[in-house]
């Protein structure tokens, strides 16, 4: 497979892991406001952690509005993560490989793009807010049903996988930061928030029977075997992913990005709630992050190499350079 | 009560019109019977129904064009209108040969201008004409391109005057766009009148990926092994990127960018996941400036350091070759009759539109004294830029164009208005008569090979005759029809 596609399929499937998360995490987020925080500087309040975790530092809640909030991370452009630029850059990825993806799975990512475009969402947005966030989860589902049904499991289908579970991770383990950046102990209804974004309330309450507090719901969502949006679980999905592509056996490896991966399985394996009080919940998960971000940057470095003429260009102006040569 | 005529109003004026004959009243020709009997009955409902399907069938798949000049690179589709044109198969097969004929004669031409002259010595065309052609590439000089095969792909533009006699417009010998769009055509056609469709046995064009991919690997210098293909894109942007994913896909073949693939010891190979892959074969959508910054234009960033080294040591195919828009320069054009006769000792099957040079003293001063009734053409453009049509243009334009003929008048050809034929058509005001031109495929590798019909092109806009999708212009189904 050309490196230039797995890369494409890759960010293709972060971004709409993303936007998914993100459309999670609004809808959850603006139920709790409803209840929670009634004038705008509660409003302000409630969300600054939120917003901190996601990194979306260029969202100023003072500047927008506290109750635009939910609208700028859906529709603006200019903030990279928003729902909307996931799904263009999702897009964008997509039709460098149409080559790759079945005609159904085109199919979908074109039509949230254009239902998107042609201002549907906002129509859909306007009458109630819900009604699009349900729409863009319920995408995202059938995105990934379509990938798994309907392309084959071979190596573009791992670089899929490999996108989807590493942003995954990394989305978990934003929400659970939540709870750290408060200025106050969680209350019941942020630690139910945290479960919700992650879908995890009722295979939480299974595990624990509703017993709410924090060392169990930071331990379900790092170490919990089973549950596909633990990190222990993407960790090990990643891990497997790696090994399917170089055709390694799992517990070695064959390049740094599967040895950085080896080890923080083990890491996750091996590691309960006692030790990460006592590294603190937030270093923990902030080392998480930092070593999610180094295997990404790993798997680019082992199987997409960059010519290095485009790199010595300015990244901007030969962007803009080679698109007006393609407009030849 | 009576039900409303969708051709109630309908007039062919002056032009020949491909659906009826004559004037005054409407008597449609006999292999358009049938879809003058359907469309006619058609309910206005039914008619906007069936459009809506197309358009939105068209954006959902992504089948679309990108607009340039535009900063975020907007894409729309291709304007698609539902009523099919029509050629019985007697018909196409005297444009068949034509085309047949025509482009051997071009791919001999340009095997004897990159080698012996012969054309030149015995002065059948200047010398000036060829090392003056922007496209004229002296790297190929003495290259013996594999399979001696130049333009492996041809797009030509055929029109019909008011006698209905097919004229050759252009050839588009260097990277011509629009297959994609006849396949797609048929796709929907077929969806929106299937017994219309089934009663007419038109002549199927889905053979048209495996006949270019055969093209491709007939080009192939490692007879060895399977060949490798690759189809390289200019990338994302391009007006026709869907075209490339589209047949890449129906080949089955890598598309790939320039930073995809890497020169090595003379030989290229694509950057995979799993290392370096030797490639064969290049079908090119890029044209010859682009590909090689090391030979051509230093600033590319879409082509690949190397290729043309590989290339002109034999280790990669490329199709069409370098150095083909040699023969589809403007100027070239008006001596292709002449080309036929020379090197086939034949005589041309399908005729030229009259063409005067302007680099000749006396065609520029008639050229200069008519301007308002002739279409100026800049020799070396495509996509309907750099014209004039003199009875549709200002007084201002006329002189900029008499200036720019006068300053570089090798770069001017100058053509009577013809009064293309035309085509009912969905309007705004329901079916109306508009100018179209027929563009077949030519696939020239151990055998030519030519899927029947073509994509058919209209002008959308009332009274132009620009068919150009940059320019207002739509596509239509071509049905080749089979006679028992």
């Amino acid at each position: 497979m050309l490196s230039r596609v797995a890369d494409n399929l890759y960010w293709m499937s972060r971004y709409i892991e993303r936007a998914d998360g993100m459309a999670r995490m609004i809808q959850v987020h603006q139920s709790q406001a409803l209840e929670y925080a009634q004038n705008d500087q509660q409003l302000e309040e409630f969300w600054q952690p939120v917003l901190q975790s996601i990194c979306a530092e260029s969202v100023h809640p003072s500047e927008i509005g506290v109750r635009k909030i939910g609208k700028t991370l859906l529709f603006d452009e200019s903030f990279s993560n928003s729902i909307l630029s996931c799904i263009s850059l999702a897009r964008e990825n997509a039709r460098m490989v149409r080559d790759q993806l079945s005609e159904e799975l085109w199919l979908e990512l074109n039509n949230i793009y254009l239902f998107f475009r042609n201002g549907d969402a906002l129509d859909l947005y306007n009458q109630g807010s819900d009604l699009l966030l349900d729409r863009i989860t319920r995408f995202s589902l059938v995105f990934q049903g379509l990938a798994d049904a309907t392309i084959p499991h071979g190596e573009g289908w791992r670089f899929l996988s490999l996108g989807k579970y590493l942003e995954r991770a990394d989305q978990t383990s934003r929400m659970l930061d939540t709870l750290n950046l408060r200025l106050k102990e969680p209350s019941r209804a942020d630690l139910m928030s945290v479960l919700r974004c992650c879908i995890a309330l009722s295979a939480f309450r299974q595990q624990f029977r509703g017993h709410l507090s924090l060392q169990n719901v930071a331990s379900f969502l790092l170490f919990s075997e089973d549950f596909p949006r633990s990190i222990r679980f993407c960790i090990r999905a990643i891990d497997y992913s790696l090994h399917a592509i170089s055709g390694v056996p799992t517990g070695t490896f064959s390049n740094e990005a599967e040895k950085l991966t080896g080890s923080t399985l083990a890491m996750v394996n091996f590691t309960d709630w006692n030790q990460v009080q006592a590294k603190g919940l937030h270093q923990t998960l902030d080392e998480l992050q930092t070593t999610l971000i180094e295997i990404g940057q790993r798997v680019f470095e082992t199987y997409v190499l960059l010519p290095s003429e485009i790199k010595s260009l300015g990244e901007r102006t030969s962007a803009q350079l080679a698109q007006a040569q393609q407009q030849q | 009560m009576s039900i409303p005529r969708q051709f109630q109003g309908y007039s062919t004026e002056h032009f020949f019109d491909k659906m009826f004959s004559g004037n005054g009243e409407l008597r449609a020709r006999s292999h358009y019977e049938k879809i003058y009997q359907r469309l006619d009955r058609l309910t206005e409902t039914e008619i906007s129904e069936r459009r809506q399907q197309a358009d939105s069938s068209f954006l959902e798949h992504g089948i679309t064009f990108t607009v340039y000049g535009d900063e975020g690179g907007t894409e729309r589709i291709f304007p698609f209108d539902l009523i099919p044109r029509v050629i019985p198969e007697s018909e196409w097969n005297v444009v068949e040969n034509g085309l047949r004929q025509r482009i051997i004669a071009l791919n001999l031409f340009l095997n004897d201008i990159y080698h012996d002259r012969k054309i030149i010595k015995d002065k059948i065309i200047p010398e000036e004409i060829i090392n003056s052609s922007k496209n004229y590439r002296p790297e190929m000089v003495g290259f013996d391109p594999p399979q001696e095969v130049y333009a492996h792909i041809c797009g030509t533009d055929l029109i019909r005057d008011d006698q209905g006699n097919y004229l050759v417009l252009e050839d588009n010998a260097r990277c011509p766009s629009g297959a994609s769009y006849l396949l797609e055509n048929r796709e929907i056609m077929k969806r929106a009148f299937p017994q219309t469709f089934g009663g007419m046995s038109v002549r199927p064009v889905e053979a048209y990926p495996d006949l270019l991919l055969r093209t491709l690997e007939y080009l192939s210098p490692r007879k060895s092994q399977k060949p490798v293909c690759v189809l390289l894109t200019p990338g994302v942007y391009n007006s026709a990127y869907f075209e490339h994913t589209f047949l890449a896909r129906q080949m089955g073949i890598e598309i790939v960018e320039g930073k995809d693939l890497i020169a090595i010891d003379s030989c290229i190979y694509m950057r995979t996941t799993r290392g370096l892959v030797q490639v064969d074969v290049i079908y090119r959508r890029l044209d010859d400036d682009f590909l090689d910054p090391m030979v051509f234009r230093e600033e590319s960033m879409l082509g690949v350091a190397g290729l043309m080294d590989a290339y002109l040591k034999g280790n990669v195919a490329l199709a069409n070759a370098v150095g083909t828009g040699v023969a589809d320069d403007k100027v070239t054009y008006a001596y292709v009759p002449d080309m036929i006769k020379y090197y086939l000792n034949q005589e041309p099957i399908l005729s030229n539109v009259p063409t005067y040079l302007c680099w000749r003293d006396t065609d520029r001063a008639h050229v200069l004294e008519n301007l308002e009734n002739l279409v100026v053409k800049a020799a070396n453009e495509s996509g309907g830029y750099g014209m004039l049509i003199g009875n549709q243009s200002t007084l201002k334009e006329r002189d900029e164009f008499a200036r720019l003929i006068e300053a570089h008048p090798r770069e001017y050809i100058a053509q009577p208005i013809i009064s293309l034929s035309r085509h009912p058509t969905f309007c705004q005001e329901g079916i109306e008569g508009r100018h179209v031109d027929l563009r077949p495929f030519i696939l020239y590798g151990e055998d030519v090979e030519i899927v029947p019909g073509g994509l058919t092109r209209v002008a959308l806009k009332k009274g132009s005759l620009v068919v150009n999708s940059s320019q207002g212009g739509g596509s239509k189904d071509t049905w080749v029809l089979r006679e028992f």
